[in-house]
């Protein structure tokens, strides 16, 4: 139905568009057809609706990749498979191909980016490192795996999300840890899962076959705490030219080499970054790994698999998402929400939180999530207690302190999505019928203002009734 | 109004036409006065009849926005005020934060019209208010010089502040300010304490404690009144002239008055918990003891007791200063505030205020502006203090005391001018009163006609006052001839003119200008009115959202939240000095750690004065200085004035200046993508240079708006999320790379070209053809 309906309104409006149609596939029809619909949804209100859902469907599964070659297609295609398995769309466009963009009419035609190729020397069509740093801030993921022959793009767009990659034809070496397949440059290492960033969200949970690796390693900004280390190498490995004496220093030595890489951006885009495409290739999914050195650790099959499909599922946006759904705060015993607290209220704030499980947002659980009641500086800090449904409930006495505060949840976990939610109320001194009417230390007061009127009443009774035999007179 | 000026000088005539017509001196009296309150109104209307009917400058809009808000939500509303736009995030009460007199006055002279079904704004009666009030003003003048010398006096008196630029400075239409209502309750407040002092009556004492609690609810100045007053009675104390008049006076006008003004919320404790208060209950123990010694005397006048008395009254002196500065020591009360302290010493808040000394109307006056601002009067009123002390009685030592306190206050801070206003009008009329005394009174001939009855009459009231026993005898003057007597009323009369048209000069050219709207003349004559700020605040309150918050100087926090509606950090009530530091440590930082501090005070957007375009000298910039001082105090480590100074110690934004000056953010936001204001494009033209740090990219700001003369400029600070990516600048990279950024820079004369080119891959496997490089 969407298609047919599509191609007459096309039909009918503009014939230019058909043009468009034929070049960038399935998600055009969408796209444009909405525009058209909008001039048309007076006519037709059902069937814009109809299209609307399945673009909204549609909106966070489309895919662009951009190979260098064709072939990648196949050498990959494990990998693809799963993203295809699991209702992604996948566009394959060659990385030079004249006719590559984005966006158009200022709406991004795709959600996710893979870029798988790493001979780019110059992007074709209208994509650039500047178009794909755009992609990323309007909260585009994207998902780019380099080689040792990577290009000058590859470390443009690695410095413009916080991480570098080591110079060309550089790669990871490592003579302790190398494959049994490796042709004897030893840069086809052999990571242990330990070396794996521990956050389940990210990489799964059970990953305890070795990796294969091989490719260019990466460093990481220490100051920069947006920028993660998924996987990296052994103490023994460093990244150089596999072909050249080493004569400088390696730019990554040990540890500090990081095979894989990924940023949570501020706007929650997902980059990850990978120095090897190898690691994402049908041949590392399904080689048998057998250590030369050290351990000599053997497995029937690399866990390649795993935590590429894992980290696939993160930087799409599967897993690893958090939302709030409701926020209420009142005063303890009232219904009512309301913006202005006096001191010394007790309040009960409630978030309920959710987070995004096999496609459907359900109850978000955690034990640490933690409020903040902030005037400039914190004033109250306390876990919120979990209720049921994704409900967190805490309930504390607003300080003595009047001011405009704010309800501050911020709850920023490795692998989560950022969680940031800020009411701001006001909280007022007493007002003037507020205050104690009698308090015990001024009873003494009271006594002498009660005595006092009473002398005056007595007094003026003396005043009156008495008799004085001879007037006085005032004196001066 | 010169007709009014010039109208009580036919004072003292010869009896012979009027005979015992009091009804003929209060229809000269009312005349005048009328005449005067009529005057005075008038020539305050000068900025409404230029601009139009607005708030002024910077406090009036606070007090129009708080009298807005005690109509709209009533009085108790009014009183539980929680403001949480202004100094965000801690909130002002505005309740008890302000003297709520004006607003009550205003609030009831708006509810009585509007029970009249008379509709008027409340704007209107807020502009109008102080004019109106400066009759009233001038009536309270009469009172209280007719008081102390005669009824002709005080017309003189009333005429003058009716008029007198000291005065009028603060109470031109649209100045809704407390001072415009509280000068009143001064002078009023005086009068009633010289009747009471006079009669000893506790009628009238209680009147004086009502009149000043009005003036407590109505200005913080109420504090020299509780300190004059005891110097009165302190003064007569030593003077020997203890009486029962002054003892019932005062111990009733000072339970009363205290008890009173503790009930407006912002004096609460202060009158027995601060030292400036302390003057009046130390006179007031001392009363007592004096009191109580004089009782004792008069059970046994014979014996030693006159010793005794002045023995037991230096002794309760000194015990009561000693109580007093051991309760100062032990904290029980407050020790001077720093305001205080530079009334005292004039380099106390350049040192340890700036805040207080930042302030324009807090310098000493010069010599100038109090010939400016009182014109002829400077000169004749020592005559009238000179009168008053010969003729010495009680109330004219309270005269003498007040001028001599005023005339201290006066010179050491302008804003001052205004107690010292109305002491001068009273005494220069009571010299004029007995200048035309002098000159007219055994004049046989009758006077112009113009002159004559107003004179007459005047004449008349003075004989009525005649019980009095200091009433000034006339010098014998029989040696005046007549060609002396005619030419020292010519010009005497010559000097009134002039000094009545000095006057409306001075109103109308200095003292009307509403400050948020500008006029500029052009060569031919023409004006051109630049209402920059007013489209600024207009801006922000159209396209800004609801809550946002505004960064500023405090200088203009009042305005931003009276016109613009929205959230300011600081503003004109200073009563935070270290959240106005942070401002200012903000103002005058990098933009770096501007952004630190504007994220941690959650600023939407940043205006600045920027005067340079137009010359306009009253700008941030030049204010800046202070802002750099007032941070330093709070941010000792942070921020040195030295950095913001050339070497040679001077004050400079063109390129001589310092490194620390041209990167704060201050310069930067006032200079960013500059190129107006004449040749060379970018030229400052307040402080005639050209700018020494010029097209500069702003990192976490953006402009949002500048006004038609640039004005004033607002930046929308940028949040934290907008700086979405860790980018790598490229001097941190390790790893060098070829081009900075493989944008594609449009090829040839069509973008389209650009748009539809081929990229290029390493080793493509497929090129058997050759390679294709680029186009170009």
């Amino acid at each position: 139905m969407e298609t047919s309906s599509t191609f007459d309104i096309s039909m009918i409006f503009d014939l230019t568009s058909l043009s468009c149609h034929a070049q960038t596939g399935s998600l055009i029809h969408v796209i444009v057809c909405k525009g058209y619909f909008l001039k048309m949804k007076m006519k037709l209100p059902l069937l814009f609706t109809v299209v609307l859902y399945l673009s909204a469907a549609f909106a966070d599964q489309e895919t662009l990749v951009l190979v260098d070659n064709l072939n990648v297609r196949e050498t990959h295609s494990q990998f693809f498979k799963s993203l295809q398995d699991r209702g992604y769309s996948l566009t394959y466009k060659l990385a030079d191909d004249a006719n590559l963009v984005l966006a158009k009419y200022g709406q991004y035609l795709y959600k996710n980016l893979i870029i798988f190729a790493p001979s780019v020397i110059e992007f074709g069509g209208q994509i650039d490192s500047e178009a794909i740093t755009k992609f990323i801030d309007d909260g585009g993921n994207l998902l780019m795996a380099g080689n040792s022959v990577a290009g000058d793009v590859y470390r443009e767009i690695a410095s413009e999300c916080g991480f570098e990659m080591d110079e060309e034809s550089a790669a990871v070496i490592d003579h302790f840890n190398y494959d049994a397949s490796d042709d004897g440059e030893h840069t086809r290492i052999v990571v242990s899962p330990k070396n794996m960033i521990n956050s389940p969200t990210i990489v799964g949970s059970q990953n305890l076959q070795p990796l294969l690796f091989e490719g260019t390693g990466l460093i990481l900004d220490k100051d920069n705490n947006l920028v993660l280390p998924i996987l990296t190498a052994d103490s023994t490995a460093y990244s150089y030219n596999p072909k050249s004496q080493v004569k400088e220093y390696p730019h990554a030595v040990g540890r500090k080499t990081v095979l894989i890489a990924a940023l949570q951006a501020r706007n929650n885009a997902r980059i990850v970054f990978s120095g090897s495409l190898f690691f994402f290739s049908d041949e590392a999914f399904n080689s048998p790994i057998s250590k030369v050195h050290g351990d000599k650790v053997k497995a029937n099959k690399s866990g390649n698999k795993e935590l590429a499909i894992h980290l696939s599922q993160w930087a799409f946006g599967e897993r690893g998402r958090l939302r709030v759904r409701n926020v209420h705060h009142h005063r303890k015993g009232e219904k009512e929400s309301s913006n202005t607290y006096t001191i010394t209220d007790t309040v009960v704030y409630r978030i309920e939180i959710e987070e995004l499980k096999n496609g459907k947002w359900q109850p978000f659980d955690a034990n640490d999530v933690q409020l903040e009641f902030v005037r400039i500086d914190p004033f109250v800090r306390i876990t919120l207690k979990k209720q049921p449904n994704g409900a967190y409930e805490a309930v504390f006495k607003v300080p003595d302190v009047w001011g405009v505060y704010q309800f501050k949840v911020d709850y920023d976990r490795v692998g989560y999505t950022r969680l940031y939610h800020s009411t701001q109320v006001s909280v007022r001194p007493l007002q003037h019928t507020q205050y104690e009417r009698f308090i015990p230390s001024a009873y003494p007061y009271y006594v002498s203002a009660f005595s006092m009127m009473l002398g005056v009443f007595l007094f003026s009774f003396v005043f009156l009734y008495y008799k004085e035999d001879p007037p006085k007179t005032k004196s001066e | 109004m010169q007709a009014s000026a010039v109208a009580p000088p036919g004072n003292g005539h010869n009896k012979g036409i009027f005979h015992n017509t009091a009804g003929f001196s209060t229809l000269i009296t009312v005349t005048v006065l009328s005449l005067a309150w009529l005057a005075g109104f008038a020539s305050r209307l000068f900025a409404v009849i230029r601009f139009e009917s607005i708030i002024h400058e910077f406090d009036p809009w606070f007090n129009y926005r708080s009298t807005a808000y005690m109509v709209q939500h009533g009085f108790y509303n009014f009183l539980n005020w929680f403001d949480e736009r202004a100094w965000y995030p801690l909130g002002r009460i505005v309740g008890g934060t302000v003297y709520p007199g004006l607003m009550i006055t205003s609030g009831t002279i708006h509810w009585i019209l509007h029970t009249l079904n008379i509709p008027i704004h409340i704007r209107d009666i807020c502009v109008f208010l102080a004019p109106v009030f400066s009759g009233l003003t001038a009536i309270a003048t009469y009172l209280l010089t007719s008081e102390l010398w005669s009824r002709g006096a005080g017309l003189f008196a009333a005429c003058f502040i009716a008029i007198i630029p000291g005065y009028s400075s603060r109470s031109v239409a649209g100045s809704y300010d407390n001072e415009g209502i509280a000068i009143f309750a001064l002078q009023f407040t005086y009068y009633l304490w010289l009747k009471s002092v006079k009669s000893g009556s506790v009628f009238w004492s209680i009147c004086t404690a009502l009149s000043y609690f009005y003036m407590v609810s109505a200005w913080g100045g109420y504090v020299f009144i509780i300190n004059l007053i005891p110097l009165h009675v302190f003064v007569l104390l030593i003077m020997g002239r203890f009486s029962q008049r002054v003892f019932v006076s005062y111990t009733v006008f000072y339970i009363v008055g205290l008890l009173l003004s503790m009930q407006i919320p912002f004096v609460g404790f202060q009158p027995i918990r601060t030292s400036e208060h302390m003057a009046a209950s130390g006179v007031f123990a001392l009363l007592m003891a004096i009191g109580a010694l004089k009782y004792l005397h008069s059970l046994n006048p014979k014996g030693q007791w006159k010793q005794l008395l002045i023995v037991g009254g230096l002794l309760a002196a000194g015990v009561v200063f000693l109580a007093v500065v051991l309760l100062t020591y032990m904290g029980v009360i407050a020790p001077w505030s720093g305001r205080f302290y530079s009334l005292w010493d004039t380099a106390y808040a350049k040192i340890h205020i700036p805040i207080i000394a930042s302030v324009s109307e807090h310098q000493p006056t010069t010599w100038s502006s109090f010939f400016f601002d009182l014109h002829v009067l400077v000169c004749t009123f020592p005559v009238g203090l000179w009168y008053c002390i010969k003729n010495i009685n009680d109330e004219r030592v309270f005269v003498a005391l007040y001028a001599l306190s005023a005339v201290y206050f006066a010179g050491v801070m302008v804003r001052l001018m205004l107690t010292l206003t109305p002491v001068v009008c009273v005494l220069s009329g009571i010299a004029f009163s007995i200048l035309l005394d002098l000159v007219l009174r055994e004049d046989e001939l009758p006077a112009p006609p113009v002159e004559t009855d107003e004179s007459k009459n005047l004449y008349d009231k003075a004989g009525k006052l005649k019980k009095r026993t200091h009433e000034p005898v006339a010098p014998s003057d029989a040696g005046l001839g007549m060609n002396v007597r005619s030419g020292t009323l010519i010009a005497f009369m010559i000097l009134l003119m002039l000094f009545s048209v000095h006057c409306t000069w001075a109103t109308s050219n200095a003292y009307s200008s509403p400050s948020i709207v500008l006029a500029s003349y052009g060569n031919d004559g023409s004006r051109r009115i630049l209402d920059d700020f007013r489209e600024a605040y207009g801006w922000l309150s159209q396209n800004t959202a609801d809550d946002a918050r505004i960064m500023s100087w405090w200088d203009y926090g009042y305005q931003i939240a009276g016109m613009g509606n929205r959230t300011t950090l600081v503003d004109n009530n200073t009563w935070n000095n270290s959240h106005i530091a942070l401002v200012g440590k903000a103002m005058a930082s990098n933009e770096s750690a501007a952004y630190e501090i504007m994220s941690m005070l959650d600023v939407d957007y940043v205006l600045v004065i920027f005067g340079g375009a137009i010359g306009y000298s009253g700008d941030d910039i030049n204010k800046f200085i202070w802002m750099v001082r007032i941070a330093e105090g709070e941010h000792p480590k942070d921020i040195h004035e030295a950095d913001y100074f050339t070497e040679r110690g001077e004050y400079r934004v063109d390129s001589e200046a310092s490194k620390t000056m041209l990167n704060c953010l201050m310069y930067k936001l006032s200079y960013y993508r500059y190129d107006s204001g004449g040749s060379p494009p970018g030229y400052d033209r307040t402080r005639g240079a050209l700018p020494g740090n010029r097209g500069f990219k702003l990192t976490y700001l953006e402009e949002a708006y500048t006004t038609e003369h640039w004005l004033v400029r607002i930046y929308r600070v940028k949040k934290p999320d907008e700086f979405n990516r860790p980018r790598l600048p490229l001097a941190k990279r390790s790893i060098s790379t070829t081009n900075i950024m493989s944008k594609k820079l449009p090829v040839g004369n069509e973008q389209v070209t650009s748009k539809r080119r081929k990229g290029l891959l390493k080793n493509k496997p497929t090129v058997v053809k050759g390679k294709k490089v680029r186009l170009e």
